[in-house]
This record gives structure tokens, sequence and C-alpha cells, in this order.
């Protein structure tokens, strides 16, 4: 039996692979390349769980103590009001750099994105520059920027706003420039057509166009902020990562269980309340005609 | 007088507008015509200066515009108010804004910056609105209304500049016809009554004879006729409009026109 069609000729396989072998895969070779590359990457896997030192064992062996520590920290307990209090005002002071320090970044970003954006300024230099910038600032991590910033300015929370606005500045500057150049010229030649100047341009013709979107992309950052704050409070840049780090090594278990339920209800709560606003910002965009 | 004198645009290698010269008297209302990619957009947009000529130039009343700068050259905008086919007004603004930015020029840079528009700056603009049927939609985001009701708040826009010339590019090709006769009669409203030289790039022909005082046609990149719409014979629009004939003399759709439900165009068994 032959599944050789009527209507597409009547090359056979053995004919047809003789004559044009490079369209076959030739068995041997692909198995043997696929075989290397398999075994190559497992190579490599193991290499790194080696240099990580993974050891199975030593799970085994710690999972009784995450049980332990587990239990320990149960019931959530601050001990007493006054400590309660001091949570409260550190878990708002992270907050407050998160807010901060967002809106720093997005302040300095907007210049800055403007310039980096190829439909706003033509120059190819400034554009390079610019994106470079843009480039280096965000390769490096709040974390990172909050040990080099409590050198500059001390310990303290206005490290940690500084922290989180340079990275995050970095990160708004290419959003907004991206959101920029993919905004329409229509707006902005209209203005121009009137006699307007290129700041009024700019206001009239791009920004009702971006601002939305910035502004959803900043409130959805202040949100990712708030937990990167508790982290740099670690380090020495305010807020409640400090007391986590304390009281873990003062073993006060409770006070760390009470602590992440309060960073938990935190998050939650800007949580929706960014994701209401944002909703308000950009749902209004739907009644949208080409 | 517009005095428009070799007028070149290249884009690299290609020429879209080449060695145009025309004499456009105040107060005429000007028709160009052409097939798509004739250069009419380019030129209109040179003559507004949001495009930049290769060599030629233009003048008006006797001022160089092609030289001008800054502040002189925001001034001739102002004063060669454009209308574009995608009426290029700003969606998410305001009815109201859309048109209180014709007046950007004539406020101080900081108030225009800030939207501190004067009571008479907005009286001007519910005015002219109010010409075209549409001060009752000021209050209205823009991007809601129809593509008519659009144009025409683009329209009073141009109006509000107080204008001496208006170069309207295409500005009919995307509406029905009801909207197409509300606006082509807004032009000539702003030509008859207010003595402003209307250019109007269009593809219908027949909008054209009837709008228009004086037809420039076009093709690739130069002009071919320059003459009253009457001396335009069929034969010489035929030639000037090429395989887009049909469509601009408004015949019967041709079968392979897109959208277009192909009446009387027999079917391949």
């Amino acid at each position: 039996m032959t599944n050789r069609s009527p209507h597409a000729g009547d090359l056979d396989p053995v004919t047809a692979r003789t004559r044009f072998p490079r369209s076959f895969p030739s068995p041997l070779r692909s198995h043997g390349a696929a075989m290397a590359i398999f075994l190559s990457l497992s190579g490599v896997l193991a290499w790194g769980y080696s240099i990580v030192g993974v050891s199975p064992m030593r799970f085994m062996e710690g999972i009784g103590k995450l049980g332990s520590i587990a239990l320990l920290m149960l019931p959530p307990d601050t001990g007493d009001w006054a400590k309660f209090l001091t949570y409260l005002y550190a878990l708002a002071e992270t907050v407050a750099i998160a807010l901060l320090g967002t809106l720093a970044a997005a302040i300095v970003a907007f210049p800055v994105a403007l310039l980096a954006s190829r439909n706003v300024l033509a120059n190819r230099v400034v554009h390079f520059a610019s994106r470079r910038i843009l480039d280096c600032v965000r390769g490096v991590d709040e974390l990172i920027w909050a040990l080099v910033w409590i050198n500059v300015v001390g310990l303290g929370p206005f490290a940690g706003v500084l922290a989180i606005a340079t990275a995050n500045a970095g990160i708004f500057g290419k959003l907004f420039s991206e959101a920029i150049e993919a905004s329409g010229r229509g707006p902005v030649e209209g203005v121009l057509s009137t006699g307007g100047n290129d700041g009024h341009a700019v206001r009239y013709g791009l920004l009702p166009q971006v601002v939305p979107v910035l502004l959803s992309q900043v409130l959805y950052y202040f949100e990712s902020n708030t937990r990167s704050a508790t982290i740099i409070g670690i380090v020495g840049a305010g807020g409640i990562g400090l007391h986590i780090s304390e009281q873990i090594r003062m073993l006060e278990y409770q006070h760390v269980s009470a602590i992440i339920l309060m960073i938990l209800v935190a998050v939650a709560l800007i949580d929706r309340l960014s994701s209401g606003l944002r909703l308000a910002i950009v749902g209004t965009r739907a009644a949208g005609r080409a | 007088m517009l005095a428009i004198d070799g007028l070149t645009k290249r884009f690299g290698e290609k020429v879209a507008v080449d060695r145009v010269s025309l004499e456009i008297p105040a107060g005429s209302f000007v028709g160009v015509i052409g097939r798509s990619g004739a250069g009419k957009s380019t030129l209109l947009r040179m003559i507004n200066r949001l495009a930049e000529p290769t060599s030629g130039r233009v003048s008006f009343a006797g001022v160089d515009v092609t030289a001008l700068r800054g502040a002189a050259l925001r001034r001739w905008r102002r004063d060669a108010a454009m209308i574009f086919q995608q009426f290029n007004l700003v969606g998410r603004l305001d009815v109201m804004t859309n048109v209180l930015l014709g007046r950007l020029d004539h406020a101080t840079p900081a108030r225009a910056m800030l939207g501190l528009w004067s009571d008479e700056d907005r009286a001007l603009a519910l005015s002219a609105l109010d010409l075209f049927d549409m001060a009752a939609l000021a209050a209205q985001r823009t991007e809601t209304l129809s593509g008519g009701q659009q144009q025409r708040v683009a329209i009073a826009r141009a109006l509000v500049q107080e204008p001496r010339l208006v170069l309207a590019d295409e500005p009919i090709a995307s509406l029905d016809p009801r909207n197409t006769r509300l606006v082509m009669d807004g032009l000539q409203r702003m030509n008859r009554d207010y003595g402003i030289t209307v250019i109007c790039n269009l593809h219908a022909l027949d909008v054209a004879r009837a709008y228009c005082d004086r037809l420039v046609g076009m093709r690739a990149g130069r002009v071919v006729f320059d003459a009253a719409p009457e001396e335009l014979t069929e034969s010489l629009a035929r030639d000037l409009y090429g395989l887009e004939a049909g469509e601009a003399l408004g015949e019967v759709a041709s079968p392979d026109d897109a959208g277009a439900p192909a009446v009387s165009a027999p079917v391949a068994a």
C-alpha cells in the first residue's frame, strides 16, 4: 500500500531521499547532537549544584528546624502595645520611603525619558547617551544603591528614599520613553501646526496621550517598592526591615511573625488601593476611537 | 498673495515634490487634485513648514516663509492654519481645549502652558464651535465624537487661529457624504465670509469642481494642470488619475476595490 497522493507527483521516499538528501534528517547525527546537548546541560547543572553546596542531606536535616521555627512563631505577638506602635511607626516609614522614592524617581525620570525618546528629540548623541545612562542606573539593584547612599547621607530613611529613587529612575526612564515613543504623531503635529512651541506640543499633544500610562506604571511600582523598602531596612536604610533582622537575631520569632503579618496587611491594602486607582485612570480610555 | 517658487522635496532618492511653482492670489479657493502619492500632502506641509523643503521657496505677502525660525515661524504657522485628514486633534482632551489650541500663539507662552485661557479666547472658541453647531459638545472628550464632528472641531480650531490661509489636507477623505458637505461648506464659509485663502487637497473630483475656483493637478510631484475647473476635461482627468480615475470621478466602484460590493461584476463559476 502506498500513501502517495495522485495529485502530488510520483516521487517515492527512496528516490526523494537520494535526490534531495538535505531535506531529510539524518537520524544518527540529530540524535547525537541532542544527546550531546542533554549531557552537557546536565553537566553544567551538576557543577552548579556542587558550587552552591546543594545537599539533599542538609535539606532533610534542616527541614525539621523550619518546622520548629514555625512553631516558635505562633502565635504572632509583639509583647506589648509600645512595641506594636514602634513597629507600626516603622512600617509607616517603610511605606513613606516607597512612596517618596517612587515619586522622586518618576519626577527625575520624566525629563530624561523625553531626551531618550526618538520622536521627541532627534539628536542621536543625546538619545544614545541618555539611554546608556538609564541602562547603567537600572543595572544596579536597590539594595546596592541603599549601601551606597548610607555612606553618603548616613543611616536612616533618607538613604532608603534615595535608594528607591535611584534604582526606579532607571526603570521609569526606560518605561516612560517606550510609552512616549508609542504615542501618536497626529496630536503633536496638530499643536505645532497652530503655532504652538515645542513645550506646548509636549504639554498638549504628548502628555494627554501618555500620562495615564505613566501614572499606571508609577502606581504599580509603588506597590512593588513597598516590598523592596522592607528589605533595604535590613541594611539600615530606615523602615521596618531593621526590626525584622533585629528580632530574628534575638530569636524573638513571635515578634517576627507579627511584623510579617503587618507587612502583608499593608502590602495588600496598597495593592487594592493602587489597582483601583489604575483602573480609574486607564479604564476611562475605553471609549477609544481610531 | 502666496508665491511658491521651484519648491522641491526629496526623501532620499525619491522626489516627492518636483520644482513646483504657483502663485495664489489672496481670497482664492484652490483645489489640489491628483492620485495618492502625487505629492499633494507634502506640498501643503511644506507651506505650513511641518515639512522642510529640500530647495525652492515659499513667500507670503513678500515675506520669505521658508527662512522663518522660532517665534516668526510659529506666527506663520498660526497664519497658515492646517486641517488634516486624520483631524490631528488631541483625543483625550475636551472639544473646547482642542479649539483653544488654535489660540496658543495668541496667548503668552506661560498662560498657554498652564491652560489659563482668557474669557475672550473662550468666547471666541465657543462662537467658532457654534458656527458648526458644535458648541453644545464643548465639554465632551474629543475622541468620543464621530469623524465628521471631529473634523468640524478641527475647522473651528483653524478658525480661531484667525489665519490668513487655510491648508486642508484631504479633509473629507474619511467622511460620509453628509459630513463631506458640512466640512466643505465650512471651508467655503471661511473663504467667502472671512476672505481667507483656502488650499485644499482633494481626491474626489466632483467635490473639487463644486467648491474650488481653481484646480491644480499634480502627478509624480509636478504640476501638470492649472486652470479653472471647467477646463478639466474628462480625458485630462483620466490622464491625471490613471488607475484611480474611476474612484476619483465618482464612477461605480471596480470589483477589486476593497470593501465595495461588486454589484455587476460577473463571478467566475
